[in-house]
């Protein structure tokens, strides 16, 4: 890809990583069209709605990413953000009527606003700090909404959580009869928040934050404030987030805090971009393309009698990835296709 | 307010802070040893409130003679968990420090398997431990004091100084605390450093089984119930101070009797709320904590 | 090659106490643009410090800093950066998972914008330290001496006008430090103005046309190399009461 040549510039290395991102971008190709043939390929709607899932988490985890993976802080809050688009699509529409389209961006908005409120303190902790205080703060906004039934005239339902309300299908009401239209969307969410991230990494913004990922103090001695563009990328993460959940609500037709709010989502982003492969562009995809399979398996075929084992699962992958591939597994797939195209090269 | 309720409020904090702080007492040991993040200790605690269960249910065994089953149980989980999951990483980072947020990674992956192995085994039902002594509430003048509560609340000051005087008594508690000062003069002066992490987080669990199985008996046992828990812990050690044993306890009976007076005034779940809040707070304002020496 | 004598930058009477201790005691010294001025003292004099309040890193807690006449103490370190100011740490912090060029892009956005003439420049500046070959290595790979010439060139790649140095030949063999004497005189004829701080005063003689001597957090000498070390109170601070008399 074209990203990889343009962050590698020794002369020789250029030659293989030219093969390399040649190599990659059919990979991409490749996926993208397979992406887009899939519902036609295979219109069961069970394993559309699977492939939805797949989607929507590899979406989300890739906003996560945007922010926590190049600045390198772990957040377990995610879900909040999610947690307020959600809330806000559904409840926009209900009340308002007003068209979840734009919910959904009012939503993200919301977020983004929440995040300056949320992040604003917080970036100044480290590591374990950090993170412990994002839970805090999802935790409290969970808790709350589980708690709280009207809030303003607002009614949210406490744990009960809200549903959709069905008005049959209509573009404007973002409401389906099949699965299809839901994926062909959060397919382009995904596209457009992997671009994001594709731009991210050769911007301004990108190397930014990976000089405050890289060392804080050297970092401003290079005219950076971290506190600025930190805030900067997180809102932007969690205008993306906040989106996702705008979709959840409508691809569900239904929010609660427990699920959307809980910890366990917001682990369950962290996770997957960190067994991808965190501050790249497409280890949060991959982590997610990987994991969330097991899930929709386990689920369907064993939810029954064995209702957490996906996650048993999560938690062994992520031990072992934490301790033998900290990089994440685009880290080796990445060898493999440079030595691959090397020797298709010498061949 | 009526001072009587307002009374009882009190004293229903301090014996919950008390188990707050003895609770969390594990997390801020292991923290200040080794500096790792446990965010698997709720889970633990989880673990040995389930065995102290399933002790009384399949052989009749009391929750409260369960602690010689549980203790151990939960040490040599603790003394597993370093040695097999998190000891690799400890000797990967060459460099004097752990990465922190490895380890906190690491044991949220831990926390992830023990919460779900125990909702595939148990199911998603609550169950509670009930103990076949005669325990009526003491009287404290016109307070009520709750038997059991009380026996957590004790055995958390007595676990506490326990704590205390063993590492600063014995061979074993000295290289420990030479080993949390510094690592690699500890292991130039020939402590295995190794064995002392193990033991220490092995030590830091036993404890998570003492309270298991004095708390089976009055607290709903469900596989997440170890969430909360840790979270409190968390909260609670923050307060306190990380690293500090008395500021363990001090952490514990002030978010007690914070939550139990603020839930005088707003619903229990505000009370929760406002607690994160001050944890929050401190994290901000503080972060060494009321007895930390940052 | 002194400079053409208008002061860059005016340190006037800065203080720094941490606790019970003065660290930098009522500093004053002028920097003539495009010198070398060589900032000494042993070690514990307090020349990070000061160093520190120049950077933005510490508070003064009285004095002021004017550079080109404008007063900057208190201001933050990326504004310092981008008003011409760059530094270097007296340990080496480079960002390890970055390329060598990445490195030296990261500085560069505080003058541009084109992300293309930045990775030109970058590329330029690995070239200068003669690094170019190792553009695409990661930092982790460096040895010691290599990051610390990164470390340099990374302040180079904000264009700074004055540029501040920590110890850099700290720990370098006779040949590095030779070659990084050389690197230093080659940034100077690019139109930067320099202070160094160094506690090894055999690298110093080579370079700096004037010195300036601190010894617990004052200002004890200010002159030529080779007059400076020939005062007793310099010699005392770095050898003790005993050398001092003796010579
Ligand atoms: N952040 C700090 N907090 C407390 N004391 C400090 C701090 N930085 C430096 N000092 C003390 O200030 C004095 C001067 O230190 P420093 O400026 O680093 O000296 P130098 O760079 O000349 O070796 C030393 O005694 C040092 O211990
Ligand atoms: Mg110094």
């Amino acid at each position: 890809m074209a990203l990889r040549i343009s962050k590698n510039m020794g002369a020789p290395q250029l030659a293989t990583k030219s093969g390399y991102g040649r190599m990659a971008t059919l990979l991409v190709v490749a996926a993208g069209v397979v992406a887009l043939a899939l519902p036609i390929a295979m219109p069961d709607p069970y394993f559309v709605h699977s492939c939805i899932v797949v989607l929507l988490f590899a979406y989300m985890a890739t906003s996560w990413n945007f922010v926590c993976g190049y600045v390198g802080q772990l957040s377990i809050g995610h879900a909040m953000f999610a947690g307020v688009g959600g809330y806000a699509t559904v409840l926009i529409f209900s009340r308002l009527g007003i068209s979840p389209w734009l919910g959904m961006l009012v939503g993200g908005v919301l977020a983004a606003m929440l995040s300056v409120v949320v992040g604003y303190p917080t970036f100044r902790l480290k590591g374990p700090y950090f993170a412990l205080t994002t839970i805090a703060f999802a935790e409290m906004i969970r808790i709350w909404v589980e708690n709280t039934d009207t809030f303003l005239g607002i009614p949210l339902n406490g744990a009960a959580g809200i549903t959709v309300p069905l008005v049959g299908e209509s573009w404007v009401a973002f409401q389906f009869n099949g699965k299809t239209p839901y994926y062909y969307v959060i397919l382009v969410m995904l596209v457009l928040a992997l671009l994001a991230t594709w731009r991210l990494e050769r911007s301004k913004l990108g190397f930014y934050l990976k000089a405050i990922r890289g060392d804080r103090d050297a970092a401003e001695a290079l005219g950076i404030s971290p506190a600025r563009y930190q805030l900067v990328a997180l809102a932007i993460s969690a205008f993306m987030t906040g989106v996702g959940g705008g979709f959840y609500a409508q691809f569900f037709r239904y929010v609660n805090a427990d699920r959307l709010i809980g910890v366990e989502f917001s682990i369950d982003l962290a996770l997957m971009s960190i067994i991808g492969g965190q501050g790249t562009v497409f280890g949060p995809l991959l982590g997610a393309v990987l994991l969330t399979p097991i899930a929709e398996i386990t689920r369907g075929h064993l939810g029954g009698v064995l209702p957490g084992l996906h996650i048993v699962i999560y938690g062994i992958i992520l031990i072992l990835a934490v301790l033998y591939l900290p990089k994440g597994l685009i880290d080796p797939l990445r060898s493999i296709l440079s030595r691959l195209s090397k020797n298709g090269r010498s061949a | 307010m009526d001072p009587l309720i307002l009374g009882f409020a009190v004293v229903n904090g301090l014996l919950i802070g008390g188990i707050y702080g003895g609770v969390a007492l594990g997390l801020s040991l292991i923290f200040g040893v080794l500096r790792v993040v446990n965010f698997a200790h709720g889970s633990l605690l989880m673990v040995g409130l389930y065995t102290a269960y399933w002790l009384q249910a399949l052989a009749g065994i009391d929750p409260y003679a369960s602690v010689i089953f549980t203790v151990p149980l939960l040490f040599c989980m603790g003394y597993f968990i370093q040695r097999v999951i998190i000891a690799p990483l400890i000797w990967r980072e060459s460099a004097l420090v752990v990465e922190p947020l490895s380890a906190l990674l690491l044991t949220a992956g831990v926390y992830l398997v023990i919460d779900n192995l125990a909702l595939m085994a148990f199911g998603p039902d609550v169950r509670s431990a009930s103990t076949s002594l005669d325990m009526p509430p003491i009287m404290l003048g016109p307070i009520p004091v709750n038997m059991q509560r009380f026996i957590g609340f004790s055995a958390a000051i007595l676990a506490a100084i326990g704590l205390v005087v063993w590492l600063r008594q014995t061979r074993m508690g000295r290289a420990i605390r030479a080993t949390a000062q510094n690592r690699d003069a500890a292991a130039l002066s020939g402590i295995d450093v190794p064995m002392i992490y193990a033991v220490t987080f092995g030590v830091g669990t036993a404890l998570l089984g003492l309270f298991g199985s004095l708390l089976a008996t009055f607290i709903p046992i469900t596989p997440n119930v170890g969430l909360s828990f840790g979270i409190r812990s968390f909260i609670v050690v923050v307060l306190g101070g990380i690293g500090s044993i008395p500021g363990s306890i001090l952490g514990g009976l002030v978010i007690g009797v914070f939550e139990a007076i603020a839930s005088q005034f707003v619903p229990a779940t505000s009370a929760a709320i406002l607690s994160l809040g001050l944890f929050i707070l401190i994290l901000l304002v503080r972060p060494g904590g009321l007895m930390g020496k940052l | 090659m002194s400079g053409d004598g208008t002061p860059l930058l005016q340190v006037r009477g800065i203080s720094k106490r941490f606790g019970g201790l003065q660290a930098v005691h009522d500093l004053s010294f002028d920097l003539r643009r495009g010198e070398i001025l060589a900032l000494l003292g042993p070690n514990g004099a307090g020349k990070t410090t000061a160093f520190n309040m120049i950077a933005g890193y510490f508070r003064t807690d009285q004095g002021r800093i004017l550079f080109e006449g404008r007063d900057i103490a208190g201001r933050k370190p990326w504004d310092i950066c981008r008003i011409g100011i760059a530094r270097t740490f007296q340990l080496s912090k480079p960002f390890s998972d970055l390329t060598v060029a990445e490195n030296l892009m990261v500085g560069g956005f505080v003058r541009r914008s084109e992300i293309d003439e930045i990775r030109a420049k970058a590329l330029e500046i690995a070239d200068f330290l003669g690094m170019g070959h190792q553009a695409a290595t990661e930092v982790q790979h460096l040895t010691a001496f290599d990051r610390r010439k990164l470390e340099l060139g990374r302040a180079l790649s904000t264009e700074p006008k004055l540029l501040l140095m920590d110890e850099v030949v700290a720990g370098a063999t006779p040949s590095e430090a030779q070659e990084m004497v050389e690197l230093v005189r080659r940034i100077r004829d690019r139109g930067v103005t320099i202070l160094i701080v160094e506690h090894v005063m055999k690298v110093i003689m080579a370079l700096s046309e004037r010195v300036i001597v601190m010894e617990s957090g004052r200002l004890i000498a200010n002159g030529k190399p080779k007059d400076v070390v020939r005062q007793p109170e310099v010699l005392k601070a770095y050898f003790g009461e005993g050398y001092a008399a003796r010579a």
